[in-house]
């Protein structure tokens, strides 16, 4: 879900980086499009991005080749991809303040449930970490995250390679599922230790009055990739047709 | 006398749904719904929407059809508002629920807290005053509801109600199950803390009764004006002189001084969904109480005086 969350897109963004879930509408919009000092930032922004996650993607490669084997790569990409999916933080500011036409709500929870996903499980449940399941999402997050931004760069220098737009609106068909598989495998795997630990629990009796039980939270957030899923993999399938075949037509009048 | 006559159009097909001929000048804008009905008795008037510009502002059912900058012959484009259902309905389902709800946890019902406390009551005091409370504050919402309100709207969208008794309904099962469970711990500070809590809570429940009652008096009865509203005799309307929407202040007071009686952190969060909930529609009202009148009083901020 937060893997196909930010690979699902807007219509061309010309002027800003948004992005867009199951709730954007496709429908026209007022072009205003950020200042020139908030394009200047938002490419700087979209590029750095960029870099970090080709350095989580070479970080991988080079570990492959030094372990021999693709277990317990996580390790060697740690800081980086805390650092820069954390940094996605951003985003949500950029939405809240305008230089991003994107919905500040659909926004954070994208964001938010990648931050969690890297934080509230696999940092905090030590044990997950060497599993593979964590390989297949961060895979599939560093492949989307990197044609993601780039898209975003290249389209406020106005200059948008099709090949980027293709991929954009292609790969995701293959690493929005193996992103989710990832996710839900990790937070599977997390349970027990949950269980064991009483990890983020607070149980009765207290002064507050108030229970938590992070376990049958986690739970709930893997049911809720049921009704959320679907939603967002066929508005991409959706958004694909439109924009890939719009640029057909394009073609053909040239 | 020069009778009008009225198209109706889609407003996003612009397909022509109805043509009125011989329609009164001095027709409203309800009656022409109610001819529109018959035409199309699926869309009944509460749902129409009816429009001088197909993405303009609806027109009020009060509006006659000779003042309206139309000729002789007006285009109206119409909108589905979709199925509607009545403020009264709604409010009454939504306030019933906690009532029920609440109650079901108090009597500890099978199923809730573990086999051995069933139909057992609690040991401590507080959470027979806090059920009282909770109990009175709905039942005293749906008196209001069916003998003091006076509604602008008759109707709104279906789907609210699943959302809004989603809401209250979801929050009385979730300060219900804490308060009435059998591990419940009373306030630090005992009985000093559930005093205090108890008499704001009083105060505000006769606050925002004040204002309601007060509201209704500005409007009378089947009638959809709007007034400015102004302190009266009643102490507990003063608040009017520093707010637009008193009574979203007494509410947001009534349910600090429940979550400070209970001492629960459920009710804590309840009150403040409720109360930025609250402040958005404190603004909106704010915000329109400014545009209507040009002498509204400077003084009043929308729900918490000075600040907010």
């Amino acid at each position: 879900m937060a893997a196909g969350a930010a690979t699902a897109a807007a219509k061309g963004n010309g002027g800003g980086g948004g992005r867009a879930g199951a709730g954007e509408a496709g429908g026209a919009r007022k072009k205003k499009g950020p200042g020139p000092l908030a394009t200047a930032y938002l490419v700087i922004y979209n590029v750095v991005m960029t870099a970090g996650w080709l350095v989580i993607a070479v970080g991988l490669v080079r570990a492959y080749l030094a372990k021999g084997s693709y277990h317990s790569l996580y390790y060697s990409i740690e800081k980086p991809l805390k650092f820069f999916q954390t940094g996605a933080l951003l985003e949500i500011i950029h939405c809240a303040i305008g230089i991003v036409p994107s919905s500040v709500v659909l926004t954070s929870f994208q964001v938010m449930s990648r931050v969690f996903l890297i934080w509230a499980v696999t940092h905090s449940v030590k044990e997950v970490q060497s599993e593979d399941s964590v390989l297949l999402f961060v895979i599939a997050w560093t492949i989307t995250e990197i044609i993601r931004y780039s898209f975003y760069t290249f389209s406020l220098l106005n200059h948008l390679p099709y090949l980027i737009k293709w991929a954009r609106y292609t790969l995701f068909i293959v690493l929005y599922p193996m992103g989710v598989s990832g996710e839900l495998l990790t937070i599977y795997a997390a349970l027990p230790f949950v269980r064991q630990t009483g990890l983020y629990s607070i149980s009765l009796p207290n002064k507050y009055n108030f229970s938590f039980d992070y376990y049958a939270f986690l739970i709930l957030i893997m049911i809720s990739y049921i009704p959320i899923f679907p939603q967002l993999y066929f508005h991409m399938i959706h958004q694909r047709r439109k924009v890939l075949s719009h640029t057909e037509e394009h073609k053909k009048f040239e | 006398m020069k009778h009008y006559e009225v198209e109706i159009l889609d407003a996003k097909t612009r397909e022509k749904l109805c043509f009125l001929d011989k329609v009164e000048p001095q027709a409203t804008i309800a009656e022409i719904k109610n001819l529109f009905t018959k035409s199309h008795p699926q869309w009944y008037p509460a749902r129409q929407s009816l429009r001088l510009d197909p993405k303009g502002k609806s027109l009020k059912d009060e509006d006659v059809l000779q003042k309206l900058p139309v000729g002789t012959t007006a285009t109206l484009y119409f909108r589905d508002l979709g199925a509607q259902i009545s403020w009264v309905t709604v409010f009454l389902t939504e306030y019933a629920g906690p009532l029920f709800i609440y109650l079901l946890f108090y009597f500890r019902v099978p199923f809730i807290y573990g086999h051995r406390y069933d139909f057992t009551s609690s040991r401590h005091t507080v959470v027979h005053l806090a059920c009282i409370c909770h109990s009175f504050h709905y039942v005293k919402r749906l008196l209001e509801t069916l003998f003091v309100h006076r509604f602008s709207h008759g109707t709104m969208p279906l789907r609210n109600i699943f959302k809004n008794c989603t809401y209250y309904w979801g929050f009385a099962a979730w300060m219900a199950y804490y308060i009435n469970h059998p591990l419940y711990t009373p306030p630090t500070y005992g009985a000093q803390q559930v005093k205090l809590a108890l008499a704001i809570f009083v105060i505000c429940q006769l606050g925002n009764f004040s204002i309601h009652m007060a509201l209704r008096d500005l409007r009378p009865a089947g009638s959809k004006t709007r007034k400015i509203p102004y302190p009266t005799k009643n102490p507990f309307t003063w608040l009017f002189l520093l707010v637009s929407c008193p009574n979203y202040t007494y509410e947001v007071g009534s349910w600090i001084g429940f979550a400070i009686m209970t001492q629960c952190l459920p009710v804590a969060l309840f009150s403040l969904v409720g109360f930025t909930q609250m402040t958005i529609w404190a603004k909106g009202k704010h915000c329109s109480y400014l545009k209507e009148f040009r002498d509204y009083p400077p003084l009043r901020m929308p729900i918490i005086p000075f600040l907010l």
